[in-house]
């Protein structure tokens, strides 16, 4: 373990109340296993950059909070205000307001752009009108007829954001949002993240590009080896550089 | 051969893709929403037939039109929820056993129930005569009851079966029906967008699970209307469902594991296969050729499927990968 690891050790939780809470989070893919006691807490309306090297075992971790066919949960508590999330299923907790972005994206194939976009007001609560996410992302209204995986990855990254906001979101859970855009487009959609941010959701955000995670979040997660190997504000991550090099690499 | 013939045979194969596609239709459905073949499936249609003949004789046939497909459904949810759901992450091997077993396990059931022979399906007064199809300028005599309806082509009139085509316009009703259900409701949606990614559908809060479950009952329910219709044309007995299993998987098959339209083409070309080696077996005079179209209309819809999935292994509109 490194002397930066211990020193920085105690993973307090930022002041105020949780509103997420992870505890002991373990979770496997078949027998690989790859989330080995998670824990850390999220307050209402706080937006969390959660980091860590590749594999480290982020997306596993959010697809564990969502309560995804896989990897799946063996040990632990995941809480959603005094909600129960370890003890539902998969749309369960979407219900209950849990709603992932996958860093693949997974826009429905043979469906149009706005089929998408109904899809996801088909279950209750259902969140932003059709029409409130075309005026958030023009290029979605002018393409509403179009078969959504045609799109280009740009355009499918902003359909997976707007098909988040067409339900009524308590935790949003956003996988490498930028990942494999043009500058140009990750401007438009990092627009539309603050403007999320203006609303207030909770917000865990995974991101390869730590900078970028770290300019909205309000706070950081380093994860490593499938745990938490630090947990602070946004600036103490960008203002150490020992904790940059040790798990960031930037 | 002759265009009265052709067009005969033509109704004939028709009238046998009625009955693949509606048991096809439920097979590749099921196989496309959860991954599963039933090969159960013709013994759903056989248990419909039973049903039907047993409404028929007591209350009416109009009444076996209504109860058993809704019978059905609840048959093929019952069977979902209290037997395969156990089975969908278990190996297709296992699946096969399960669905086959329980397809036997229905068969010896009827016969010990009914007896090994077959069951009497007798038609509504309304079903029974023929219709007849009579070219241009053709005189008809008075004296010939029943339908009549105009076919250029036609040398003087010919006639088929009022049942049989009554076959055809259920079958294109129940696959418009289904068309309709999945391409503009938004049960439908869920549905399409499920078979193409179950878990994404499940994070946006459906129960996707609840609705494929639906799905196998309205499966069971068209194999319902099947039996119901297609059981005085194909007969009632314990062996029928095995018999109209193999050649309607054989349609899932060609047509593309999981694709709804490759099943309803397949369906059409397999019941015209059989239909036309029949006629020209009917129509040969060579000892030989006679011979051997005889033989062939054994084998034909096997030999159209090796055929097929030599040059297409993944069938005519089946997705790479499905079953290649
Ligand atoms: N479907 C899977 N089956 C088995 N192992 C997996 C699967 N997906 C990811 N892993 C493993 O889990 C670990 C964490 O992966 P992941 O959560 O994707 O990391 P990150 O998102 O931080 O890059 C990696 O070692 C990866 O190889
Ligand atoms: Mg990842």
């Amino acid at each position: 373990m490194s002397a930066v690891m211990e020193a920085e050790r105690p993973a307090a939780a930022p002041a105020g109340e949780a509103f997420v809470r992870l505890k002991d989070v373990e979770s496997y893919y078949g027998e690989s296993y790859i989330v080995q006691g998670v824990t850390f807490d999220v307050k209402e309306g706080e937006i969390v950059a959660l980091l860590g090297r590749n594999g480290a075992g982020k997306t596993s971790t959010l697809k564990t909070i969502a309560r995804a066919h896989e990897p799946h949960l063996t040990a632990g508590e995941i809480w959603l205000g005094d909600q129960a999330v370890h003890k539902m299923r998969d749309w369960q907790a979407a219900r209950a307001g849990i709603q992932l972005v996958p860093e693949d994206r997974r826009i429905i194939g043979g469906l149009t752009v706005e089929e998408n976009l109904i899809l996801a007001q088909t279950a209750e609560p259902v969140g932003w009108p059709v029409d409130r996410i075309y005026q958030l992302f023009p290029r979605l209204g002018e393409r509403r007829r179009q078969e959504a995986t045609t799109m280009s990855g740009g355009e499918q990254q902003m359909l997976a954001v707007g098909r988040a906001l067409a339900r009524d979101i308590k935790l949003l859970l956003l996988d490498e949002p930028y990942e494999g855009l043009a500058p140009t487009i990750v401007e438009e959609i990092e627009k539309a993240m603050f403007e999320i941010k203006g609303l207030g959701i909770t917000t865990i955000i995974v991101e390869q590009n730590a900078v970028a995670a770290l300019r909205i979040a309000d706070s950081a997660v380093i994860l490593d080896m499938g745990s938490v190997a630090y947990r602070g504000t946004a600036k103490e991550v960008l203002d150490n550089e020992e904790l940059r090099n040790e798990y960031l690499a930037i | 051969m002759e265009f009265n013939a052709f067009f005969l045979n033509f109704l004939t194969g028709l009238q046998l893709g009625a009955i693949y596609a509606l048991i096809a239709l439920g097979l590749t459905l099921i196989f496309g929403t959860l991954g599963v073949v039933n090969f159960a499936h013709g013994a759903l249609y056989m248990i419909a037939a039973y049903a039907a003949v047993l409404i028929s004789r007591s209350m009416g046939f109009t009444y076996a039109i209504f109860i058993v497909p809704a019978l059905l459904f609840l048959v093929g949810l019952l069977m979902e929820r209290g037997l395969i759901r156990w089975f969908y992450d278990r190996p297709h091997t296992d699946q096969i056993l399960v669905t086959f077993g329980l397809a036997i396990v229905i068969e010896e059931a009827l016969k010990w129930i009914f007896g090994a022979n077959n069951i009497p399906f007798a038609l509504p007064s309304w079903g029974s005569g023929q219709v007849l199809f009579y070219g241009l300028g053709a005189t008809v005599p008075e004296a010939i009851p029943g339908l009549r309806i105009p076919m250029p082509g036609i040398e003087g009139f010919t006639f088929f079966p009022f049942w049989r085509l009554l076959l055809i316009g259920v079958s294109a009703i129940v696959v418009l029906g289904l068309f309709v259900l999945l391409q503009f409701t938004r049960f439908g949606l869920v549905v399409r967008a499920g078979m193409r990614d179950p878990q994404m559908v499940s994070h946006l809060g459906i129960n996707v699970t609840q609705k494929f479950a639906i799905v196998f009952g309205l499966a069971a329910a068209i194999a319902g209307v099947a039996g119901v219709f297609g059981g005085p044309v194909t007969q009632v007995s314990p062996t029928v469902g095995l018999a109209y299993l193999v050649p309607s998987f054989l349609v899932v098959v060609i047509g593309g594991m999981g694709s709804l339209l490759g099943a309803l083409v397949a369906a059409v070309l397999l019941g015209m296969a059989s239909a036309f080696t029949t006629g020209f077996a009917a129509l040969a005079v060579d000892p030989f050729m006679k011979g051997f179209l005889t033989a062939l209309q054994q084998i034909v819809v096997y030999l159209v499927a090796v055929v097929v999935l030599l040059v297409r292994p993944r069938g005519l509109f089946g997705k790479k990968g499905v079953f290649e």
